[in-house]
């Protein structure tokens, strides 16, 4: 087991990992910017090392920082998180060739699930469905009107390279086809340097259903259920839950296989999710992130499991403890994503804050970063906290969410929390009744 | 700071905030040369309005939360920082500072000499590549803030030059 490792990353995330580091008696280094001194990670860390300016380029997304700060520290591992470093490939071989161990999958696996086409072939030769669609990049309009026209419209135009739903365009008929395939190409080139886009079928009413994986990188794998993360706005997920309220038991068990089955024969090492959209019973494969989801606590919360403990006891080279008939549901969960936004139109709100009280009681688990009197730097994302709820049934789980939320104080700043008290008052939502589309909709008619 | 000094050093700072006060200043700079070896700067700043004022400094001690949390009196007093000294020479980057070119070898520079501009002072080591640090412009070396082979943050002062 390592006896140092160094958490490359900040807020809620890094409080996770180091939490999990404690319990496990290993010790913690943080890195931290400028403007996070006097960030809570920082302070409850063993060790903390400044790396840089505020900017994220130059300090959490700085390799030789990282690098360095292991190197003077002594730490032997790397925890990424998400976000930042997490799933970039080039990252991961410097951490390798510095003798270093990358707390998560190879350098190959997140290289060949970082490309959309490439893990689109690689997904659907492992026997997972995927959305019907172009078979590669298509670089000419008179291609893509053959395609579109073979599979149907509406269609949808992304970027190979894309995601966080830039380089994306929608075309409803086969007029909007010429628009959509040249918005998307140039919005491809602005975002990410390259224009190459493909095809796919449109849904027209589908949820987000995405399952957790878990591979021991020695050809073993299970599935850890699915999360619904339908409740989205601008491809940012805000409430995510576990069961999916759609899921039978039997789709449950048959696309977790599926998926358990894909990561073991790829040799897939620690956690991984790997996203569907979900209409009319069928599941189409959209992407597989390579790393730990910000929603990754709904499923520890069903499962009682520790995934963070566990993708440090893989890294160590450690057997994997999930053996998949062990791994049984117990009740439902809630997330919900606190972001220092002021509403209707989600500002981003930075400040100071003058009262934090953190929600507790049976079932309530609130993970941020947070403190009386700590300001809100401007330079980074504005999750600030994520309230999750375990019950014995969705009902229940609902019941103590708002209970939840009402035990929760954020002075000083804006916050999403309002959005969710209005949520739950939703019948639509008290019924599990939503897709991809439905917070979008619902935001569009209660602004203004 | 030599203990003698250290009442002497207190009631100065008292006396800076009080004058803060008086004159309802934002911010009061005064360094003070004792000896060669021997320089107190003290800074003392407050916050008029409860308006946040964000105030970063690099590698220095954490800002006490009982300061920030109470803006509208005398907030953190910074005495002797030296990453604050408008002479200080602070790393850019993370990683293990050298006086040295090789074991053995005699020092960059030592305390006394006179340096040019562009002049190299020291090395920091950051993924096995040796970064040269030079001398912002010519001057004086006063201290020498770092040993030989120490680890630095980002931001950590490592000489002032004055």
């Amino acid at each position: 087991m390592f006896s140092k490792v160094l958490i490359a990353n900040r807020g809620e995330i890094a409080l996770r990992i180091i939490r999990a580091c404690q319990e496990m008696g290993i010790a913690t280094v943080a890195v931290h910017s400028t403007a996070d001194t006097d960030a809570m990670h920082v302070r409850m860390a063993d060790e903390s090392i400044c790396i840089g300016p505020p900017s994220a380029s130059q300090s959490y997304l700085s390799f030789p920082a990282i690098i360095s700060a292991c190197e003077i520290t002594g730490a032997e591992a790397i925890h990424p998180g998400y976000g930042f470093l997490s799933e970039n490939a080039n990252f991961v071989q410097i951490v390798e060739d510095h003798d270093l161990t990358f707390i998560g999958p190879s350098a190959e696996h997140i290289r060949m699930m970082g490309d959309k086409i490439t893990a689109k072939e690689t997904m659907r030769k492992l026997g997972v469905p995927c959305v019907p669609g172009s078979p590669g990049g298509v670089p000419t309009l008179a291609e893509a009107h053959e395609i579109a026209g073979e599979m149907g419209f509406p269609v949808i135009v992304k970027a190979t390279a894309g995601g966080g739903g830039r380089g994306m365009k929608l075309a409803k008929t086969k007029a909007d086809l010429d628009q959509a395939f040249r918005g998307a190409r140039a919005e491809a080139k602005a975002a990410f340097g390259n224009d190459e886009v493909y095809l796919e079928k449109y849904l027209t009413l589908p949820r987000h259903i995405e399952v957790q994986v878990f591979g021991d990188g020695k050809g073993r794998a299970v599935h850890l259920g699915e999360r619904d993360c339908s409740l989205q706005r601008r491809h940012q997920k805000v409430f995510e839950e576990a069961p999916g309220p759609t899921i039978t038991e039997e789709q449950r068990a048959r696309i977790g296989k599926t998926c358990a089955d894909a990561v073991a024969a790829i040799g897939y090492s620690g956690a991984g999710t790997i996203e569907f959209l979900y209409e009319n019973d069928e599941f189409y494969f959209i992407e597989m992130n390579t790393r730990l989801q910000v929603e990754h606590p709904v499923t520890e919360a069903i499962f009682g499991v520790d995934l963070v403990r566990e993708q440090i006891r893989v890294a160590a080279g450690e057997e994997m403890s999930f053996r998949q008939e062990n791994l049984t549901i117990r009740g439902h969960a809630i997330e919900v994503r606190i972001n220092a936004e002021k509403l209707p139109n989600f500002i981003p709100s930075p400040g100071k804050i003058t009262t934090f009280h953190a929600p507790g009681g049976l079932g309530v688990r609130m993970d941020s970063a947070l403190y009386d009197g700590y300001t809100i730097p401007p330079y980074y994302d504005s999750l600030i906290g994520k309230l999750i709820v375990h019950g014995p049934d969705r009902p229940a789980t609902l019941a103590r969410l708002k209970r939840a939320l009402g035990e929760l104080i954020v002075d000083g700043i804006e916050t999403t929390t309002p959005l969710f008290h209005a949520l739950l008052a939703e019948p639509d939502i008290q019924a599990g009744n939503y897709t991809i589309h439905w917070l979008e909709k619902w935001l569009d008619e209660h602004s203004g | 700071m030599a203990k003698r000094t250290h009442d002497a050093d207190v009631s100065f700072v008292q006396a800076l905030a009080e004058l803060l006060r008086a004159n309802d200043l934002s911010e009061l700079e005064v360094s003070r040369d004792y000896g060669p070896e021997e320089t107190l700067v003290v800074r003392v700043a407050r916050q008029i309005t409860a308006a946040p004022v964000t105030q970063y400094v690099a590698a220095s001690a954490p800002v006490a939360p009982t300061a920030t949390a109470a803006p509208v009196q005398t907030a953190p007093v910074v005495a002797d920082d030296p990453a604050l000294h408008p002479g200080a020479i602070t790393s850019p980057m993370v990683g293990t500072a050298y006086l040295q070119a090789e074991p053995g070898t005699p020092y960059f520079v030592n305390v006394g000499d006179l340096v040019t501009e562009g002049q190299t002072v020291c090395i920091v080591e950051a993924m096995k590549t040796m970064n040269q640090i030079h001398a912002p412009r010519a001057g004086k070396v006063k201290r020498i803030l770092i040993e030989d082979g120490a680890p630095v943050e980002y931001g950590a002062p490592l000489m002032i030059i004055e």
